[in-house]
């Protein structure tokens, strides 16, 4: 009974290709005889590249924690969140091209970011990572890399518009683009254009392409409130008027009071600018009905302002120096540290070059009309000693024309930076520095689920526009030094009813 | 080594398969919206933290560097 069940579920999906080659073989004849016409009327009916507007309102909310904050020196609560609302609007220019304009904000808070100032019990911080706030009291301030301190620098908004021009030759056997954009937050801006090129030949089985892109940013660098001191009144930060220190008792681990606290390897950056230049190729290949495959190589130049000014660097042979409880030294790098702040040696040092290469590769497999097996590999390497790879996949699974549900997992792990040490491991006569965990060796596990819904007839409408599909993706992210994050995020398209 | 001998394989996998050539009447399975050989939409969220939270980017996986304060 149940060999006769496959043999008619098999004979159903042979009746089923059958008819769709027919109708597709169908379809090919109407093509050729139409192609018999006039040019004029070939160009009449040719499809359109997008055949009306579509609006694309996507957001997503992320969630993290961890112990490794890199503003502290590679210590402290990394609590952050994120809520980012996208819109994507692409509009048809003629039958060949069209005009996609993205639009989005980024708005952030973070436990880690807002320890510029650590020291800011109340009140909003200023430049420098905010000074002031308690300045010239005699009762010393409190903080700790596991407190959230009130500064501004906790949260910010990055805002982003891209615009990009597509168009194809009129056999879509050829396509160019060029596109141009910027982003601004509170302490980083950018500019980039860049443009892209793509072939297909042997049939639309094969494709190759070409892209170039330059990021031209740059830093409005905020820095450690104990290094902006520092830096502005140099040698008498401690006992000058205008100083944040006076009248702040900053003491040795023994709980001393002492004045020798003088961070004399950090200095003023006299380079700001962070300049990108990517060059990406991509081959694809049909390599069945079912079966189709790309590789993809990267080539990334970047020079200038690489590391980041607000993250701390101490070491270890150097006195330590703090602010606050004395008594709660011992439990430093325990979250139960509530109320003491070692304060930083530098911030974190890093080439002003590096040379990034990604080499990638995506496989997707057909394997019914339910089931399709998405997969992606990636090896990666840079000159800052950097190797890592990445293995995804996806299994989306058809239940109806409507509705989807896609698992999803993926496997990351790099290497370390050669300039990564962990909390208060470096050496004051070194020349690069960072004890950022996002450069340190780890691996990680991210897996999450899609579903999706897609409108045949787009019958629910907003105003002009009907839903043509839905989204909504949930994933789960734990790295092997202890930061777990979540993400949810959500798409809606919209089609512009003609 | 081992993973830039497997890059290489999947280079020798895609491009010797360019002597096979699928019709347009074939191709019904090669242009489901799932065969689609880049990250989808909603995906970019997911590669923007992760350009944050890892070093590495790029290779049809989001941008390359630039345009945000991350590594």
């Amino acid at each position: 009974m149940r060999l006769q069940q496959g043999q008619t579920v098999e004979k159903q999906e042979v009746v089923v290709d059958a008819i769709k080659s027919f109708l597709f073989g169908f379809f090919l004849l109407i093509c050729a005889g139409l192609s018999a016409q006039t040019k004029d009327s070939l160009t009449q009916f040719k499809k359109k590249i997008l055949e009306s507007v579509e609006v694309d309102l996507l957001m997503s909310y992320y969630e993290q924690e961890g112990i490794h904050a890199a503003v502290s020196g590679g210590i402290g609560n990394e609590y952050l969140t994120n809520y980012a609302p996208t819109i994507v609007v692409r509009m048809p220019l003629s039958e060949d091209a069209y005009l996609t304009a993205d639009v989005g904000i980024s708005a952030y808070t973070s436990a880690s970011s807002s320890n510029g100032n650590p020291f800011n019990q109340s009140g909003a911080s200023t430049r420098g990572g905010g000074r002031g706030a308690v300045r010239g009291s005699y009762n010393s301030p409190k903080g700790s890399p596991w407190v959230a301190s009130t500064g501004a620098s906790g949260k910010d908004v990055l805002t982003t518009v891209n615009l990009a021009y597509q168009k194809a030759s009129e056999d879509r056997n050829r396509y160019w683009g060029v596109n141009v954009g910027g982003s601004n937050e509170y302490d980083y801006s950018s500019f980039n254009f860049g443009t892209s090129f793509a072939q297909l030949w042997n049939e639309k089985n094969t494709e190759f392409s070409l892209k170039a892109q330059v990021f031209l940013d740059q830093w409005d660098p905020i820095i450690p409130t104990e290094l902006h001191e520092y830096e502005l009144f140099q040698d008498t930060f401690l006992y000058n008027q205008d100083s944040y220190f006076l009248g702040v008792s900053i003491t040795d681990d023994q709980g001393n009071s002492v004045a020798g606290y003088l961070p004399e390897n950090f200095t003023s950056y006299t380079t700001v600018s962070r300049n990108s230049f990517a060059v990406s190729l991509g081959l694809s290949q049909i390599l069945s009905p079912k079966l189709q495959g790309a590789i993809f190589a990267d080539l990334v130049f970047q020079k200038g302002l690489l590391s980041n000014p607000l993250q701390r660097v101490y070491f270890q042979d150097r006195d330590d120096f703090y602010i606050g409880n004395f008594r709660t030294i011992a439990q430093y790098t325990n979250p139960n540290n509530k109320d003491v702040f070692h304060l930083a040696d530098d911030v974190e040092r890093l080439p002003s070059q590096r040379l990034k290469i990604p080499l990638g590769a995506r496989l997707n497999y057909y394997i019914n009309e339910y089931v399709v097996l998405r997969s992606y590999a990636r090896y990666y390497a840079d000159d800052w000693g950097i190797y890592s790879s990445t293995f995804q996949m996806e299994l989306p699974i058809r239940f109806n024309l409507s509705w989807k549900l896609t698992p999803i997992y993926r496997y990351y792990d790099q290497t370390a930076a050669d300039y990564f040490g962990a909390y208060n491991s470096h050496l004051s006569s070194q020349d690069f520095y960072t004890s950022d965990y996002d450069l340190s060796a780890f691996s990680s596990h991210q897996w999450g689920i899609s579903l999706n819904y897609r409108s045949v007839l787009s019958q629910l409408k907003l105003f002009d526009f009907g839903l043509k599909s839905a989204q909504l993706r949930a994933q789960h992210y734990s790295r092997s030094d202890g930061l777990s994050a979540y993400i949810v995020s959500t798409s809606f398209r919209f089609v512009l009813d003609q | 080594m081992k993973q830039i001998k497997s890059i290489f394989i999947a280079l020798y996998l895609v491009t010797s398969g360019s002597c096979t050539v699928v019709k347009e009447y074939n191709k019904v399975a090669i242009n489901d919206e799932d065969m689609l050989l880049s990250a989808i939409d909603c995906e970019r969220f997911e590669t923007n933290f992760q350009i944050y939270r890892e070093a590495a980017a790029g290779a049809n996986g989001g941008k390359t560097g630039g345009g945000c304060g991350c590594n």
